[in-house]
């Protein structure tokens, strides 16, 4: 296991992060949040164009980069400080691992190159309105269309990430053999798709509903069971390196603000009450850091440990940011729980990344299942 | 799964577990869990006593001096091999996994020695440390005074020289391994008329003979591992300085930075161990299955974990050759932090059982009593979680000092007319 940083990955690091403060700063996620997308298309097609981001982890003959996920871990720490509103937790994360740990060859050669290249937008639709973040107490049919092979869906999707602007559907399906997974293009006749009004306006979410919508098989009928179980493991670091970033930028801000406001003739962070919280915030984030340095390490290297590190750190990385995007609003005082002021948008942020893939409660049961306990 | 650190290391490390392989005495493994012995608060040391006193431990003790494994990360003229920070942790890796000791010093290794290396001249080098390394000399620490423990600077223990002699006289507390100790390493003031950092001297005197005497100070766990030491004239000659006369704050803060690493992907092991440990308690208990007493063993496992990583990343940071990051400062405010709530994770899950000690005179604890009882100690001894939490701000973070209060960092009270 290699967990150092190389001069490479320190310049993927600086690279994203200049990008995103060039091209998505804070007052342009403003704006975009307000429009249905959040994002913005330009920006995503640089990113893909010359960062080739959405690549990143994709093998090269699929047309991505081949770099491994600690590097993808990289980018996601800096689009989660950014707040960045584009798929890239949907797209390059949840649809690009769910069709390779689908193993299916043909729909990867198929539909991997136009998520490496950013043309195609993918996600994973999963849960269904009832909440579950486990894919196989979903109620969505698939069943035999027509004569031929093809599949057809019938149900409905929830809290689909960028579910409504996404080209490409992958969806979780049972069929008389099980759980399988599908691929559903976004056009297709029959489906519906209805952004939802989400707490935190930089994360889009949308249902979707399915009236014998045409989809096609990905990997085997029956089969999809462990590629989704280890694209939830993937996911769930993916989104915990994610709340890193969050989390780190709110800290960040906390101390900025506490070494510059000055009250009873004192800088506010010289008071031990101010000064031991930001002590505890830092070593919670840098806790976090540690586990996620391990947990991408544990992805790239195939590790046995991935699916109980991915559950210990889905529930560390929501309790922390959302702790320190809680303190970070207190510190600020006043303007801390404004509109006007950034807090807010990591304070919701830090809330939504809590209880998407199941909240920290959730995954420390599954924890304990996975230690044997 | 090892740290991948390069070729170098690799091959250190097989070097070393061939060498380990074949010195190491039959059945020495076998006398106890070596890895379990020192959680602070002296979880489980029954089985110790009786390993430590068995001929294979001293025939092992004698293979790892004349190895130069006993300090090895001293230099080589005092009788080390100057070992980096990351060969002690493939050192500390390979022992573990063997099942054997590694052969420790105590605060003569940890603290003295560096503090001798550092500030020491050649004479004091040649004679103080190749009788740490021996175990001819074992230290104990006098700082903390009745009056003086956070705020170490204004000790009050005096020391005077005396011709060629210096004289201490005070009283000095919380010294664990008193009772093992034949030597004290103890800051005292020997210059009252300079602001208070400024007038200590770091000085090694005898501790046994006269003016020496030390009571135990029973803990609410009921053991005794700490004393409180009555100094009346202790003499030392004054070669017993280190760093000379009136800078022994400087000596005192010493550590040797090219340490760093040692016990970094170590030190959760025996944490690891103990959790594995409660979660057969609570099976046994019946608590497994219990959906609040698995959300405390999750959290527990997370906080062990959570070790691991950090240990796992501060390593490969100081393998690449990059400066200690923020991480390196929480540890300490994590481990004490840990510790103490799973002793009330422990103790709740022994429930009634947690109510009744074991027959006994004194007050003898269970195993899990002793964790929930004496963790208390672990935030408040080697710098208390509140002195650990301003360093952070302070030194990781950045955050302004706190305003000194009127008459601090002035002259001892009383010192001038």
């Amino acid at each position: 296991m290699n967990l150092g940083t190389s001069a490479e990955q320190q310049e993927l690091r600086d690279a994203v992060r200049r990008f995103l403060a060039d091209r998505a700063p804070l007052p342009r996620v403003r704006e975009l949040m307000d429009t249905g997308s959040g994002a913005d298309p330009a920006v995503w097609q640089q990113a893909s164009e010359q960062l080739g981001l959405p690549g990143i982890a994709i093998a090269e003959e699929h047309g991505g980069a081949g770099f491994t996920f600690a590097e993808q871990a990289i980018v996601l720490e800096e689009t989660g400080a950014a707040l960045y509103g584009g798929p890239y937790l949907a797209s390059a994360v949840l649809a690009a691992t769910a069709l390779t740990a689908s193993e299916d060859k043909a729909a990867m050669a198929d539909l991997l190159p136009g998520l490496a290249a950013g043309t195609t937008i993918g996600t994973l639709a999963f849960t269904e309105d009832d909440g579950s973040w486990d894919p196989g107490t979903g109620q969505l049919a698939a069943s035999r269309a027509g004569g031929g092979g093809g599949w057809q869906l019938d149900g409905h999707k929830s809290f689909v990430l960028d579910g409504h602007t996404a080209d490409l559907i992958l969806v979780t399906a049972r069929t008389a053999a099980g759980l399988s997974l599908f691929a559903v293009d976004a056009t297709a006749a029959g489906l519906t798709r209805t952004a939802l009004p989400t707490l935190d306006q930089t994360r889009k979410l949308a249902r979707l509903e399915f009236g014998a919508v045409p989809a096609r098989l990905v990997g085997t009928d029956g089969g999809a069971g462990p590629a989704l179980a280890h694209t939830l493991n993937v996911a769930a670091i993916a989104l915990a390196a994610e709340q890193l970033g969050g989390a780190q930028r709110a800290l960040d801000m906390a101390v900025e603000y506490a070494k510059t406001r000055h009250q009873f003739g004192r800088a506010i962070g010289s008071f031990q009450a101010i000064k031991h919280r930001c002590a505890d915030l830092l070593l919670e984030v840098e806790s976090l850091r540690s586990a996620v340095t391990f947990a991408a390490a544990a992805v790239a290297d195939g590790s046995p440990e991935v699916p109980a590190v991915a559950s210990l750190i889905k529930a560390y990385a929501s309790d922390t940011f959302f702790h320190v995007a809680g303190e970070n609003i207190q510190i600020h005082g006043g303007i801390g729980f404004t509109w006007e002021h950034d807090a807010h948008l990591y304070f919701k942020r830090a809330a939504a990344s809590q209880l998407f893939l199941g909240d920290a409660a959730y995954h420390r049961e599954r924890l304990a299942d996975r230690i044997g306990l | 799964m090892d740290l991948d650190l390069g070729p170098e290391i690799a091959q250190y490390r097989a070097e070393l577990r061939n060498w380990i392989s074949a010195e190491a005495p039959e059945g020495l493994a076998g006398l106890t869990d070596w890895n379990l012995t020192a959680i602070p608060g002296g979880y489980r040391e029954q089985s110790l006593g009786a390993a430590l006193a068995h001929p294979a431990y001293a025939e092992w003790a004698q293979k790892l001096a004349a190895a130069r494994l006993i300090c090895p990360q001293w230099p080589a003229v005092y009788g080390g091999q100057g070992l980096d920070g990351v060969r002690v942790a493939v050192l500390n890796e390979e022992f573990h996994r063997a099942g054997l000791p590694r052969v420790v010093r105590g605060m003569g290794e940890s603290l003295v020695g560096p503090s001798i290396i550092v500030h020491g001249t050649d004479a004091q080098r040649e004679h103080f440390l190749p009788r740490i390394i021996s175990g001819e000399d074992t230290y104990c620490q006098g700082f903390s005074e009745p009056g003086n423990g956070s705020d170490l600077a204004g000790v009050q223990t005096r020391g005077e020289v005396d011709g060629d002699e210096i004289v201490v006289t005070g009283q000095k507390v919380w010294t664990s391994g008193a009772h093992r100790a034949n030597m004290m390493f103890v800051l005292c003031r020997t210059d009252p008329s300079v602001p208070k950092h400024a007038g200590l001297s770091y000085v090694l005197i005898p501790f046994t003979g006269p003016g020496v005497q030390f009571l135990p100070i029973r803990q609410m766990s009921g053991a005794a591992e700490f004393a409180e030491d009555f100094l009346d004239g202790v003499r030392a000659p004054l070669f017993n300085v280190i760093g000379g006369l009136n800078n022994g704050w400087r000596v005192a803060m010493t550590t040797l930075g090219h340490e760093r690493g040692g016990r970094a992907t170590t030190a959760y092991l025996r944490y690891e161990r103990e959790f594995w440990d409660l979660a057969e308690t609570a099976r046994k208990h019946g608590k497994a299955s219990d959906p609040l007493v698995r959300q405390d063993l999750a959290r527990a496992w997370t906080g062990v974990q959570l070790m691991r990583f950090t240990g796992l990343r501060e390593l490969a940071q100081v393998a690449e050759g990059r400066p200690p990051g923020p991480e390196a400062s929480v540890s300490k405010l994590f481990w004490s932090e840990y510790h103490k709530r799973l002793g009330e994770i422990a103790l709740g899950i022994t429930g009634a059982d947690g109510l009744i000690r074991p027959d006994g005179d004194g007050y003898p604890v269970t195993e899990w009593q002793n964790v929930f009882l004496s963790s208390r100690a672990g935030t408040i001894y080697s710098g208390t979680s509140e002195i650990q939490r301003t360093i952070i701000g302070e030194r990781a973070l950045g955050l302004p000092k706190e305003p000194k209060a009127p008459g601090q960092d002035k002259t001892q009270s009383g010192a001038r007319p």
